[in-house]
């Protein structure tokens, strides 16, 4: 190996080659990220001597910053992310009910069908909140919503498990950050320093919270990512062992009450046309010939359900 | 020389037959937590290994909803067919990345994901999030059910034990 000083003098290179074999060199001990890409760089030139090779360090870092907001964010970050939506999520719709057989029992289903996610590994929480408004949602990191008048229109457990299924859904495909990965907040975010959560970095996560409750409560996730929610979400329930179908069911219940129902804030405004959902899982369904010989679960979640 | 080509030939259709054979056999991964590899086509059968989650697997047979399957160190089973997929998890299935914690380093949080669990009990909220609720003027008693949100874990034995009484998935009758 030649030491820097031979290297800059090899004969018939150009600066831009040579800077070019530094940076190769140097890549190809550390090519992980385009963030290990850009510390690479630094080592190939350490005193930032060279603009072009600075150039690359600012693209590559934007890069890296890039592959952190497309929804590769780590899971703490994530999950705090998740958690101050989830404070939102009660201010805005209601506190828990106050049961916590009811709470374990929406737990147990949730988890069933969580760990047969395309995120089987991370923990998952469920609550029913008490709100009148049929909406289910869920924060990124795995904190998931159900409203008591949801889950007091259906017959039975599989149709629970369809719609927490969905939501998990959207939690194992990062939907909701994907929504946001634009935001300003995630620029530069993975070689953040010492800045405090009180200043600029501090505003942005603030817009970010807020582009995200958006997101979640009014406007609405992508209408592909609710479909793909959906399917996601029946293969998921079919995988546990529950029928399908009872997501399906939860539509068509939801079909019957949207002409009287409130929409703010509800499935009805957050998510596509019930009809254009309904159209696509009954195709779907076509994939599970033997849906029917799979659990449905009446008489448990009447039980629960009967409770509250 | 007739010999050896005899030889040779045999050689050569037990090599083809053995790729053929390779070739054809359907591939499987176990895509769910808490896979089990069952003596028999039962949920009740003995747990002859426990499969972590990405674990590849070579199908044998199938028989209504198990599938008889072996693993690369040659034990072989039956699997629930819900945990498994043809196509191998993605990366991004097991918590965390490598790019390190974006929030983290803002406030010195730094708790990581395979700690979230056990700190959850000790921490309470993040300390992004408390900073939020401070800042937002969060109602006390949003924080209060959130907090007690993350305290009430689900494990696994409770799971299978609903999933039975249930007679659900595996343990359908």
């Amino acid at each position: 190996m030649k030491s820097e000083k031979e290297a800059d003098n090899i004969p018939g290179f150009s600066k831009e080659r040579r800077d070019f074999l530094r940076l190769a060199g140097a890549a190809g001990l550390l090519m992980i990220t385009p963030g290990c890409l850009a510390e690479a760089v630094k080592m190939a030139d350490p005193q930032g001597q060279s603009k072009d090779l600075q150039k690359a360090v600012k693209i590559l870092e934007g890069a890296g910053a890039m592959a952190a907001s497309a929804g590769e964010l780590d899971y703490q970050s994530e999950f705090a992310i998740g958690e101050t939506l989830a404070l939102e999520g009660f201010r805005r719709y209601g506190l828990p009910v106050k049961d916590s057989g009811v709470q374990k029992y929406v737990s147990l289903v949730g988890n069933a069908v969580a760990r047969n996610s395309a995120r089987p590994n991370i923990p998952f929480y469920f609550v029913v909140v008490n709100s009148p408004i049929y909406n289910a949602f869920s924060c990124p990191g795995g904190i998931i919503f159900v409203s008591s008048a949801l889950v007091r229109a259906m017959e039975d457990e599989s149709q629970l498990a369809g719609v927490l299924a969905h939501e998990a859904a959207h939690v194992g495909h990062r939907h909701a950050l994907q929504s946001v990965k634009r935001a300003k907040f995630f620029e530069g975010v993975a070689k953040i320093g010492d800045a405090a959560m009180k200043g600029e970095k501090g505003k942005k996560f603030k817009e970010m919270i807020g582009t995200l409750q958006n997101v979640l409560f009014d406007r609405g996730l992508d209408q592909n990512m609710e479909y793909e929610a959906d399917m996601s979400g029946m293969e998921i329930a079919y995988r546990t062992g529950y029928d399908p179908e009872g997501l399906i069911k939860v539509l068509e219940i939801l079909n019957e009450k949207e002409a009287t129902a409130r929409k703010e804030g509800s499935w009805f405004s957050t998510h596509p046309p019930l009809s254009a959902r309904i159209a696509r899982c009954r195709e779907r369904m076509k994939k599970y010939p033997d849906a029917g010989s799979l659990a449905s679960v009446r008489e448990r979640f009447a039980f629960y359900r009967n409770r509250f | 020389m007739n010999r050896l080509l005899f030889v040779l030939t045999g050689i050569f259709s037990l090599f083809f037959f053995a790729s053929a054979g390779m070739a054809g056999a359907e591939k499987l991964w176990v895509s769910s937590a808490d896979a089990k590899l069952k003596a028999d086509k039962t949920a009740s059968a003995d747990t002859i290994a426990e499969l972590p989650l990405g674990t590849p697997l070579t199908l044998l047979s199938s028989d209504s909803k198990w599938y008889q399957v072996s693993t690369a160190s040659g034990k072989k089973g039956w699997i629930y067919r819900g945990k498994v997929s043809n196509k191998p998890p993605a990366k991004s299935a097991t918590a965390g990345t490598s790019l390190g914690s974006a929030l983290g380093q803002l406030t010195g949080s730094g708790i990581k994901a395979n700690q979230s669990d056990t700190s959850r009990s000790i921490r309470g909220l993040s300390p992004e999030a408390e900073v939020y609720a401070a800042e937002n003027g969060t109602p006390e008693e949003c924080r209060k059910a959130l907090d007690s949100v993350l305290k009430s874990r689900t494990d696994r034995n409770e799971t299978e034990t609903f999933l039975k009484q249930g007679n659900i998935g595996e343990y359908a009758k």
